[in-house]
């Protein structure tokens, strides 16, 4: 389940939009790092989701 | 054969003349620049390279990921890392031509391009939300020749992998002018 698919499941009112560049409110990134995919900024009226939230959420 | 004028270290300012019309500018025996009737030639070690994707990267959805490009078709001064960190660190300051594109095989409906500079968004390309399977962006960057890089994002609206093709998705660049 990936960072995207986690946080449309905890506010399932998002749509691709809100994701979508330069007009989007939340931007994911991933650096090809290892690391995964990550909260690279959030301007959304909804709250940042905390990694606890995000770790909670499964299949 | 020209005429030159040689910066040289161990006897100063050194210049030789000729018939030819040729003008050498040299830095302890090394062309530096060429002037002659058409015009100034520089020599000065420019960077350029060009790289594609090799290995296919699947992108998650909605998410910019940087973009891995295996393979080198050149990089004339070893100033792109095609191994672990998929940046370009030129090591002459100037202003570069930056091209990008990456490739889907099937259709997406939104997928936009970006050259980051030192991590952060420096320029976007074209992101249509109609149907599309190409996204391609360029721009000229200024690189300080030491410590500034660029590295090529994607995103994907809903991720798949990419056509990792030497024609279909890649990254380059080329100074255009020095700093």
């Amino acid at each position: 389940m990936t960072l995207y698919d986690k946080i449309i499941k905890l506010y399932p009112s998002l749509t691709s939009a809100d994701f979508c560049p330069p007009l989007g409110t939340i931007m994911l990134q991933n650096d090809s790092d290892g690391k995964g995919d990550y909260i690279k900024s959030w301007t959304n009226s909804n709250p940042e989701p905390t990694a606890e939230q995000l770790a909670a959420i499964t299949e | 054969m020209a005429s030159s004028i040689n910066a040289s270290t161990s006897a100063g300012l050194v210049s030789t003349a000729d018939l030819s019309g040729v003008l050498q500018l040299q830095s302890n025996g090394t062309t530096i620049a060429t002037i002659s009737s058409t015009g100034v030639q520089t020599n000065v070690g420019a960077p350029a390279f060009s790289a594609y994707q090799s290995s296919a990267q699947t992108l998650s959805s909605a998410t910019y990921t940087k973009l891995q490009f295996q393979t080198k078709e050149f990089d004339t001064n070893s100033n792109f890392d095609a191994v672990t960190n998929y940046r370009f660190t030129p090591t002459v300051a100037g202003y570069y031509q930056v091209n990008g594109q990456f490739s889907v095989g099937s259709s997406a409906t939104s997928m936009s391009p970006a050259i980051y500079k030192n991590g952060s968004i420096y320029k976007s390309g074209n992101n249509s939300t109609s149907n599309q399977n190409t996204a391609t962006v360029s721009c000229i960057v200024y690189l300080n020749g030491s410590t500034d890089y660029i590295e090529f994002y994607g995103y994907l609206a809903s991720g798949q992998a990419l056509n990792a093709t030497a024609s279909a998705t890649y990254f380059q660049a080329a100074m255009v002018r020095s700093a």
